[in-house]
């Protein structure tokens, strides 16, 4: 109590509130509030006003039939799958590293998180040409699937594969500071109650982990639908085959049919949206999640002695 | 259930935190590893959980190598030091987990666990907490969470560590006194680790001193209190005054200087006073007085310019009407002698 008293003394205790030592003049305050406001205007919702103003610019039918086309419909059901298969399995993985990273100590750790961050500091045109210089007619593995039938570049398959590839940080990443923060302890105790891993997997760890995984999921998915780098080098652009969306809407926007490229964007810019109100509704979860283990401690007077004699 | 550890070594790259430990812990025994950081001690206990292997050595359960047995499988109750609660479950589903656990085979009905959880709440007397999570518990009421959910497994053994370090002292007081209860009660084969000697003294039938990764001595509290067998334990287990001294014949000497021998003494084993009293003394200043407290702390300087603590009852206190600067008569009633060089490693 004694400390509390001094502390507020000094001070301490009003920096909950507006902290008069750390404020600016209003003059700087407000041209640094006007600085920021102009450039998140400028830069990020004058772009996503003009998209769906652009979209809508020749009447909502226009918009619909944009999106009916069939290579509009395929080049969705394509990204749709590309994502499909490039998020459950990043999960795995993502989860995998972050266990191995996370909890244990191994030699080449350093170098595992190094390849991990891998596809975030390689241009995603080189992670494409990776798969072309690997998968393709003149490639290393390149000829020998051509002699089986299997196609891999100019396909789904290298669609996927460059997809999976871009997105790999993305949950691991999010749960790896997470899960070394959180230590063995738990793990360690519910070993010792008796229960095996995969039971001490889904009971103790998931649990701890879920909103830090939802969350890089989140993101895992916005990044595989809207990647555009390594999937052109891939794809070939063969229109209602291997177009994804982003691709889709270069075609679109290259012939100059704006109306209906916009439309396909805004799509996109919708889903970017959508992600954005789910991320912080998720990061909001994780933080009352965080919060509760914070809870100050509830005093409470301790019975301890007596009673375990009568009891 | 009885533990014996048998030439148990284990380092961590360069350091060596155990160097061939042997211990004997007796069925039904509450047993405290007392030691520095460093020493070992949550080593050991964890070798013997089978949280850690040991790079050398066995464990023995009632005789039986389970060294190569898995946490798992050895059916031991642990208790972490930071409790370790599942954050996520309420106080009944974290006492309930080991219970849920078990393979469909062994597993306890629904009632049945419900059943044997309400025991356990009642044993740590937070029948109405049942429903909280871990994070709206006290310090002290997590650590019983702690404690029952180990017990829920029925383990035929329980290992402790550090129990009692991250509580305030007015919990960790009362909470010792109720571990000491609760195992007169269950009297399962306890082991507890702490640094703090008054908690191993209070609390554990015997107690085993830890220094440098190896066992320094093994014994009853009285034992290791009242016969230190090295100097490290003399100077762990209580305040202690060093004076470089020689032995000659029965007689101890105290000396200025260095001499190849220590004398410890403990602070209440000085008695001042102003008079000679014909017995052995030394000259000294006193320099400071602390009454607070059931003992009066007394800091003073021999008359060679050491430092010297003294320890005494605030009735002798009172009788003598101590003052600063006085010049008083020290009297050793009880001192040990130890070689230099044993007690230079000890430091």
């Amino acid at each position: 109590m004694a400390t509390t008293f001094t502390l507020r003394g000094f001070g301490f205790a009003r920096s909950a509130k507006t902290e008069p030592v750390t404020t600016e003049k209003p003059l700087v305050r407000w041209s640094l509030i006007a600085v920021a406001v102009l450039f998140l205007g400028v830069f990020l919702f004058m772009p996503l006003a003009v998209v769906f103003a652009s979209a809508l610019a020749k009447g909502f039918s226009v918009y619909i039939s944009a999106l009916r086309e069939p290579d509009a419909l395929a080049a969705i059901k394509l990204t749709l799958l590309a994502a499909g298969i490039a998020v459950p399995m990043n999960l795995i993985f993502g989860v995998a590293a972050a266990w191995a990273i996370g909890k244990f100590e191994f030699f080449g750790k350093s170098f595992l998180v190094t390849l991990i961050d891998l596809p975030f500091s390689v241009s995603p045109v080189v992670s494409g040409l990776i798969y072309v210089l690997i998968f393709g007619l003149q490639g290393v593995l390149g000829p020998w699937f051509a002699a089986h039938d299997i196609k891999i570049i100019f396909a789904v398959p290298g669609i996927v594969l460059a997809t999976v590839f871009v997105t790999f940080p993305f949950v691991a990443r999010e749960l790896i500071p997470l899960v070394q923060a959180q230590g063995n302890e738990e793990e360690e105790a519910a070993l010792s109650l008796g229960a095996n891993g995969w039971r001490t997997f889904f009971r103790v760890t998931l649990p701890n982990i879920k909103w830090g995984l939802l969350y890089g999921v989140i993101l895992c998915n916005a990044r595989a639908m809207g990647e555009f780098g390594a999937v052109s080098v891939v794809s070939g652009h063969i229109r209602g085959r291997t177009n994804t969306m982003p691709l889709h809407i270069e075609i679109l926007y290259n012939e100059y049919r704006f109306a209906p490229a916009f439309a396909v964007a805004s799509l996109l810019a919708l889903l970017a949206l959508v992600t954005l109100v789910v991320k912080s509704v998720v990061e909001g979860k994780s933080e009352e999640h965080e919060a509760e283990l914070r809870v100050e401690r509830i005093p409470e007077p301790i019975v301890v002695g007596p009673e375990v004699n009568a009891a | 259930m009885s533990i014996e550890t048998i030439d148990i070594s284990k380092r961590f790259g360069q350091f060596k935190a155990l160097d061939s430990v042997d211990l004997e812990i007796p069925s039904g025994e509450l047993v405290a590893l007392l030691g520095p950081s460093g020493s070992g001690k949550t080593t050991l206990l964890r070798i013997i959980a089978g949280l850690e292997f040991a790079d050398s050595g066995a464990v023995r359960f009632d005789g039986k190598d389970i060294s190569d047995r898995s946490a798992r499988e050895r059916q031991v109750g642990f208790v972490f030091q930071h409790y370790a609660l599942f954050r996520h479950m309420t106080v009944f589903e974290n006492i309930a987990f080991g219970l849920k656990v078990r393979p469909r085979l062994h597993r306890p009905s629904r009632a049945q666990i419900r059943a044997k959880v309400q025991e356990l709440l009642k044993l740590i007397q937070l029948e109405t907490l049942a429903d909280r999570y871990p994070s709206q518990l006290s310090g002290g009421q997590r650590q019983r969470v702690a404690l029952a959910r180990a017990l829920a497994v029925e383990p035929s053994v329980l290992l402790l560590d550090e129990p009692f370090g991250a509580l305030d002292a007015q919990v960790r007081l009362e909470l010792r006194r109720w571990l000491r209860q609760l195992h007169d009660e269950i009297h399962i084969t306890s082991v507890f680790v702490t640094h703090d000697q008054e908690e191993a003294l209070e609390v554990a039938d015997r107690v085993v001193v830890m220094n440098n990764g190896r066992i320094e001595q093994v014994g009853s509290p009285d034992e290791v209190y009242n016969h230190p067998a090295s100097p490290f334990v003399y100077n762990f287990l209580g305040n202690v005054n060093l004076f470089h001294g020689r032995i000659d014949g029965e007689k101890t000497y105290i000396h200025e200087r260095e001499t190849g021998h220590v004398v410890y003494v403990r602070p209440h084993l000085l008695e001042i006073d102003r008079q000679p009293n014909g017995g052995s003394h030394f000259r000294a200043r006193i320099k400071h007085i602390n009454s607070a407290g059931p003992l009066v702390k007394v800091e003073a300087v021999a008359e060679w310019g050491d430092p010297v603590h003294i320890e005494m009852s605030q009735e002798r206190f009172q009788g003598l009407q101590l003052i600063k600067n006085e010049s008083v008569f020290v009297i050793p009633k009880d001192v040990k002698v130890f070689q230099s060089n044993e007690a230079v490693k000890a430091k």
